[in-house]
């Protein structure tokens, strides 16, 4: 009986080995260091971090700074996420059509965003939508529309991070949904009509419902992606105008690596833990049935 | 006979290549970004009139610099010498990673504290200790198109306030705008805090944001704003475009921006110039750069303490001011007829005699970022400036 269990855990030894000292063990001890007031000063001597129990959570919840970021995460992910599907799956079914001029072409287009660098990307985007200089501006100046001060703007500045973050995602998630689109049979459009379903009825009652696991992968993953926003508001406005882009993460970043506050920031990161770990929890719970015909 | 010849022959080149390498001490020196790429020639002129101390550079980026120190510091593994920003010099020397360096400057015969400005010396004192020598400066001035300012009737920069907000005003209704001002950055907005005899802390070390001197600065500053003649959004411009253009006709910057100006935009030559701080009670700027300082875990004091003097030697920062374009922090290297000829550069050599550092606390990071987020709500007009400095008071108080 004991030789059996060794013989496998041999095996898994390297592996394990790998997991408990790069991902159990930092996870632990990150753990501990947000209930100590752990700081610049304690890196060159250890025991000048003490153990301060809750304090640092309790300080998070009237760090008004810390709620800003909460709401703006929210407001990204709440309008972000949405977008991000709807847009991936409306871009699949296009290139979904078996008659398309250039489909890999677009695919390919569409897919380039999310294999360039996001530090790249924001070089770009900050031309892009520059007020003065930026051709969305001057675009949207031929239409007669006077472009927002996008970045400079505390009004505007998360709906151009969402605007870009979207956009870069977009690829990556109509992929996803295309191969869950190649996985309907084309015999249930044949059956559907035949009984006489127009192209809306089709999308409504076989293409998003057999889609289910596939949108459920997708929502998923790009949830936690989003609630982890950092690299677009660090590269293009470091969190302003007047914090209306410093998302959790990106507060975190600042506490952890600009202050060196590593217990505060630990428990900055236990909390966003916490956060997605829940909205997780309750996608799984609020998911539908998976439908078979 | 013939072996024993050979042997002690053997023995001889031995000994004194181990001659060689116990007579040469090696030091190490962190230098970053582009100063790493430009040092060499300093370190051959060194290694020349030393030549028992050998010099190895290590070149680290600006972008992971701070990292990398800390690293160091939690590892034990510093060099000998190190670059480090002025505004660095706070969060690292109280943990007692930099040797105390006053014993080395009193008995130096080549470099006295006098030879140095004093806001750049302060930048090396941090609780009455000294832990680093002054490497390279700089500060910032007024940059101003003078055919803008001459065709508006002025015949001379802003010299004061009032003429400041005069010109910008007149610019801005004859062009766009008067000038470009930074609704975020601390190294804008503190000169005019001290200009009009403002602080962050009173002598007694209390919090002093709210006191009338500092408070009447930023409704200066903030009126600007309001009145249009500064945009809120100069930092997403093309600030050399702008400037050319006259659009932004005036703004405060450093060094570096004489030869890019030049650069980018060569149609302009000779229709701009720079200009000390306008007056208020006093023409304060800010001084930034980058100083000098030994590990304490350095076992080559005396090397490395040779080195660093070396550099703040006057002769020698010229030399590096014609290698890298870093302003002189000597004093004495100022009056060499060499920059008789460099007109603006001069003005940066005349205000650095008025020019100050923030304060040289570890807190200082943090009420960097805390300041400068209560500045942009006053420019936004999210808050008024007292309230905003109330504030300010409240967020510094919480973290002191």
């Amino acid at each position: 009986m004991k030789r059996s269990l060794l013989i496998p855990l041999g095996f898994l030894a390297p592996a394990l080995t790998l997991i408990l000292v790069f991902m159990v063990l930092p996870l632990v001890v990150s753990f501990y260091l947000s209930l100590t007031n752990f700081n610049v000063a304690a890196l060159l001597d250890y025991s000048l971090a003490d153990f301060i129990g809750l304090a640092n959570y309790q300080r998070l919840l009237r760090d008004e700074l810390f709620w800003q970021a909460f709401w703006n995460t929210g407001y990204f992910v709440l309008i972000g996420v949405p977008s991000a599907l709807v847009l991936s799956l409306l871009l699949a079914i296009l290139l979904n059509q078996a008659r398309l001029f250039g489909k890999n072409f677009f695919k390919v287009g569409y897919y380039l965003p999310s294999i360039t660098t996001t530090v790249a990307i924001a070089v770009v985007w900050r031309w892009v939508l520059n007020p003065r200089y930026g051709i969305l501006n001057w675009l949207l100046g031929i239409v007669g529309i006077a472009g927002p001060n996008w970045f400079g703007d505390p009004e505007w500045a998360m709906p151009a991070i969402i605007l870009l973050v979207v956009w870069k995602g977009l690829g990556y998630n109509m992929v996803i949904f295309l191969a869950g689109l190649q996985n309907i049979p084309g015999h249930l459009y044949e059956a559907a009509q035949l009984d006489g379903a127009g192209r809306v009825k089709q999308l409504i009652y076989i293409t998003i419902p057999l889609l289910r696991p596939t949108s459920f992968f997708v929502s998923v993953m790009t949830m936690i992606g989003y609630l982890q926003l950092f690299a677009e508001p660090y590269m293009l406005t470091d969190g302003g105008p007047l914090n209306a882009t410093l998302s959790i993460v990106l507060y975190m970043y600042r506490h952890g690596f600009k202050f060196f506050n590593l217990g505060y920031a630990s428990a900055l990161a236990y909390v966003l833990f916490a956060i997605i770990f829940i909205v997780t929890l309750l996608q799984m719970k609020f998911r539908d049935k998976e439908i078979q015909y | 006979m013939k072996n024993l010849l050979g042997v002690i022959l053997i023995l001889g080149i031995l000994l004194s290549f181990s001659l060689v390498t116990l007579a040469a001490e090696e030091i190490t020196v962190w230098a970053m970004g582009a100063e790493a790429q430009k040092i060499g020639e300093m370190v051959a002129s060194f290694e020349e009139k030393y030549p028992d101390i050998g010099v190895t550079v290590q070149a680290i980026p600006w972008s992971n610099a701070h990292d990398k120190l800390i690293t160091a510091i939690a590892g034990g593994t510093g060099p000998d010498v190190a670059q480090l920003g002025t505004t660095w010099m706070a969060e690292f020397a109280p943990i007692g990673v930099f040797a105390e360096l006053s014993r080395y400057l009193e008995h130096s015969t080549l470099i006295s504290r006098e030879q140095f400005f004093s806001g750049s010396y302060a930048t090396n004192v941090v609780d009455g200790h000294l832990f680093g020598i002054p490497w390279y400066v700089d500060t910032r001035v007024l940059f101003y198109r003078t055919d803008l300012v001459a065709e508006i009737g002025y015949h001379h920069p802003p010299k004061n306030w009032e003429q400041l907000r005069e010109i910008a005003g007149q610019l801005a209704q004859k062009g766009e705008y008067g000038l470009a001002l930074s609704t975020n950055n601390y190294q804008e907005f503190l000169p005019f805090v001290w200009q009009n005899g403002g602080r962050i802390f009173d002598q007694n070390g209390k919090i002093a944001v709210t006191e009338p001197a500092f408070v009447e600065a930023l409704e200066f500053y903030v009126q600007l704003f309001k009145d249009g003649v500064a945009p809120l959004d100069a930092q997403g411009t093309d600030l050399f475009q702008e400037f050319a253009a006259g659009r932004m006709p005036m703004y405060f910057s450093g060094p570096w921006m004489i030869n890019l100006t030049r650069e980018q935009v060569p149609e302009i030559d000779g229709k701009w110039s720079v200009a000390l701080m306008p007056e208020k009670k006093t023409r304060t700027s800010f001084i930034g750069g980058c100083n000098l300082v030994i590990f304490n875990s350095s076992k080559q004091k005396e090397a490395a303490w040779k080195f660093v003097e070396f550099m703040g030697e006057a002769k020698n920062q010229l030399t590096w001011y014609k290698i890298s374009g870093s302003l002189p922090t000597n004093r004495h290297t100022w009056e060499e007829p060499y920059f008789d000829d460099l007109a603006m550069v001069k003005v940066f050599g005349r205000q650095l005699e008025d020019a100050k550092a923030p304060l040289n606390i570890p807190q200082w990071a943090q009420i960097e970022y805390l300041l400068q987020q209560r500045l942009q709500e006053a420019c936004y007009g999210k808050k008024s400036p007292l309230e905003a400095m109330e504030a300010l008071a409240q967020d510094i108080e919480g973290i002191m």
